[in-house]
């Protein structure tokens, strides 16, 4: 059995260790004796096929990165949408999170614009105004409750989501809002960092079953893993910050 | 206030937490600062004022810039690194008359990156070398082309020498187009751990003027390398000063054909030393000097410091970014012995909060390291992180407390390499060189 994941734009968008989501789940892969390929593509490479994949996983970067990729982007989404229909699992991080929006608006006001492929949409909350910090949420992952730890670092606050990846149970205090992200079945958008992957082995896990259910039109049946040094990490943290 | 005023209390102040012991660190400072806020612009320092800023490097190369130049003038330098305006100012203030005349040939100063436009908007300056900007934590400072920007734009009403490393284009960029100021460009030639792609991850992939992707001939490390834009005359630098013949295991290298012995033994120290040749050359320093100041140059206070515990031979390094550590891991790679490794990560307001850092530093390379201990405030994720690179997860060990960890680390023999953050050195150093043993006992 192969994992395949897309990853969109590495080159550029890398901030904030987001690429170790991607270490995660080939680690969590491997230990199952299931093989994991990582494809990438970046801006004038050839045309991926995205519905060949289990995975496509986008994180954040600079804003000036952000604008010189989202024309790029655009070119496929009625690809992405087709892959989304399909099955395929889609995770994307912060700046990925905003692109798959209607739109971004800068500090100056300026709007760039998304894929649309889904309804929210992101306003920067000025220059001087990033949320920042540790954050814990309470989310539903395969019908359980599950507190996802990690680190949100972004100006910009995302608006009109229909469905959030989870309730706030802690943040940074000058945060405004209660609710986190935006979650479907296979789809995640997030502004948390850390990586995310890292401290929510569930989540990870979570993730590697749809994906696999999709191309295997079956459900998989995951090993459990030797999660000790994961399972304390949360503890600490959890003891720490609730 | 007047700032004759300022100067003088100041000084007392100064003077008082030097009778009670105290060093007065970034007191005297920030009271000048708070009295008068433009008391900057009331120094008149009679020498050449030297600015060296950076992600990494500043405080090693002030210091050899200033070990250098003390050859040949008095120098006046704020070696230990309290490289804000009020650490600054602080050291003004001490230095100078109660005229506010600061009387030396040289006046060294390490300045934060982020402090370059405010400090230096009301102090002259004659020479700036730039050495490195790479990701540092990054929830405290915002992003790297933000910094570059806000550097650049200090830049536009700049005259003096601008020093700069013509080898990471996040640096080479702030020369381009530049009229006013006289450019030089450093580098050093490439060594036998270069690589033809990033190993690291790093900044700057595509070009700043015209957004084509970057071309490489080599990388040495991070995103610092030989490399030049496919589409306009982006990286096409004179080189003005070069180090060469570079061998980090017998500690020699090459300058204008001189063999040099250093103890420096890093591929980015080699690009510090080139900085401050570049420099010395402007200042027509003779080379005996920079032979002299490079072959007796030690290295202390947690940055590559060798010490022998419990008849352990141990080396001590402090880290802030992901690039400072994957050179730390790549530096103990050429060492081919068995050996332990220890990880202190803290997740304080001076460390960043943000640990996420830690998967940017390449663990799935390590040479003979037979067991892991991680410690701090964030240990569990330092082994999260250990154990995803690949690294067998029976070998990582996990002490919450430094005191344990250090216990743990010495009750095995053989060689130790011990990493630490920022907030992390203090405890870590005196755990280490306090540790006593119970080699007696046995
Ligand atoms: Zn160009």
């Amino acid at each position: 059995m192969v994992y395949k994941i897309l990853y969109l734009y590495p080159d550029l968008l890398d901030l904030y260790g987001d690429s170790g989501n991607i270490e995660v789940l080939k680690y969590r892969l491997q230990k199952r004796g299931i093989e994991c390929q990582v494809d990438t593509y970046s801006i004038l490479e050839d045309k991926p096929n995205f519905s060949d994949y289990n995975l496509i996983f986008m994180g954040g970067g600079a804003d000036r990165e952000q604008s010189i990729l989202s024309e790029d982007l655009v070119k496929y989404k009625e690809d992405i949408i087709s892959a989304i229909d399909k099955g395929v699992f889609v995770l994307l991080i912060c700046g990925g999170f905003q692109l798959f929006g209607k739109y971004y608006k800068d500090a100056d006001g300026q709007v760039i614009d998304g894929l649309g492929i889904f309804d929210y949409y992101t306003v920067s909350g000025g220059k001087r105004n990033r949320n920042i910090g540790n954050i814990i949420i309470e989310s539903q992952i395969d019908g359980e409750p599950y507190k996802v730890i990690g680190f949100e670092n972004h100006g910009g606050i995302t608006y009109d989501i229909s469905n959030s990846f989870g309730k706030i149970l802690y943040k940074n205090p000058n945060n405004t809002y209660d609710f986190e992200g935006f979650m479907l079945d296979n789809v995640i958008g997030t502004y948390l960092h850390g990586p995310l992957l890292s401290k929510n082995p569930a989540l990870a896990d979570y993730i590697i079953k749809i994906g696999l259910k999709c191309k295997n039109k079956k459900e998989i049946e995951l090993e459990p893993l030797d999660d000790e040094l994961e399972n304390k990490c949360r503890d600490v943290l959890i003891t720490q910050f609730l | 206030m007047y700032y004759k005023i300022v100067i003088l209390i100041c000084k007392f102040v100064y003077k008082f937490m030097k009778l009670l012991g105290k060093n007065g660190g970034t007191l005297p400072g920030n009271i000048a600062l708070r009295l008068n806020k433009n008391i900057l612009k009331h120094f008149n320092i009679t020498g050449n004022v030297i600015a060296v800023t950076g992600t990494n490097g500043k405080t090693s190369t002030t210091n050899l810039i200033s070990n250098i130049l003390s050859n040949s003038g008095s120098v006046v330098s704020n070696r230990e690194g309290n490289n804000i305006n009020t650490g600054i100012t602080s050291l003004l203030v001490k230095n100078c008359d109660l005229s506010g005349n600061i009387k030396c040939d040289y006046l060294v100063l390490e300045c934060d990156e982020h402090y370059i436009p405010v400090v230096f908007k009301d102090l002259k300056l004659d020479s700036f070398v730039v050495l490195n900007f790479f990701r540092d934590q990054l929830d405290r400072t915002g992003e790297v082309e933000t910094l570059i920007q806000k550097i650049d734009k200090f830049l536009e009403g700049y005259t003096g020498n601008l020093i700069l490393n013509s080898d990471d284009p996040n640096v080479s960029r702030l020369g381009f187009n530049k009229s006013k100021c006289k450019v030089y460009y450093y580098g050093v030639e490439k060594f036998s751990g270069a690589t033809s792609s990033m190993r690291d991850r790093g900044e700057g992939k595509y070009c700043p003027f015209c957004s084509a992707r970057l071309e490489y001939d080599y990388y040495q490390y991070s995103h610092v390398g030989k490399f030049h834009c496919p589409n306009c005359d982006f990286g096409k630098n004179n080189i003005d000063s070069i180090v060469s013949g570079i061998d980090l295991k017998k500690g020699k290298f090459e300058y204008n054909n001189k063999t040099f012995e250093t103890r420096y033994n890093t591929i980015y120290n080699m690009y510090n030393v080139s900085a401050a040749f570049m420099l010395s050359s402007i200042y027509d320093i003779s080379m005996d000097y920079l032979y002299e100041s490079v072959k007796g140059f030690e290295l202390n206070n947690g940055r590559l410091e060798s010490v022998v515990i419990n008849d352990c031979p141990t080396v001590l390094n402090l880290v802030k970014n992901p690039t400072g550590a994957n050179v730390t891991i790549n530096y103990m790679n050429q060492d081919d012995e068995h050996k332990e490794m220890m990880f202190v990560l803290n997740d304080k307001i001076a460390d960043g909060k943000d640990v996420s850092w830690i998967w940017d530093i390449n663990f799935s390379i390590l040479n003979n390291v037979d067991r892991i201990i991680t410690s701090g405030t964030r240990a569990y994720d330092m082994a999260v992180r250990i154990k995803n690179s690949g690294y067998d997860v029976k070998k990582i060990e996990v002490y919450q407390s430094i005191d344990e960890a250090v216990n743990n680390l010495y009750k095995n023999n053989g060689k130790k390499y011990v990493i630490f953050n920022y907030t992390a050195t203090t405890d870590t150093r005196r755990a280490v060189l306090n540790y006593k043993g119970d080699k007696n006992g046995l």
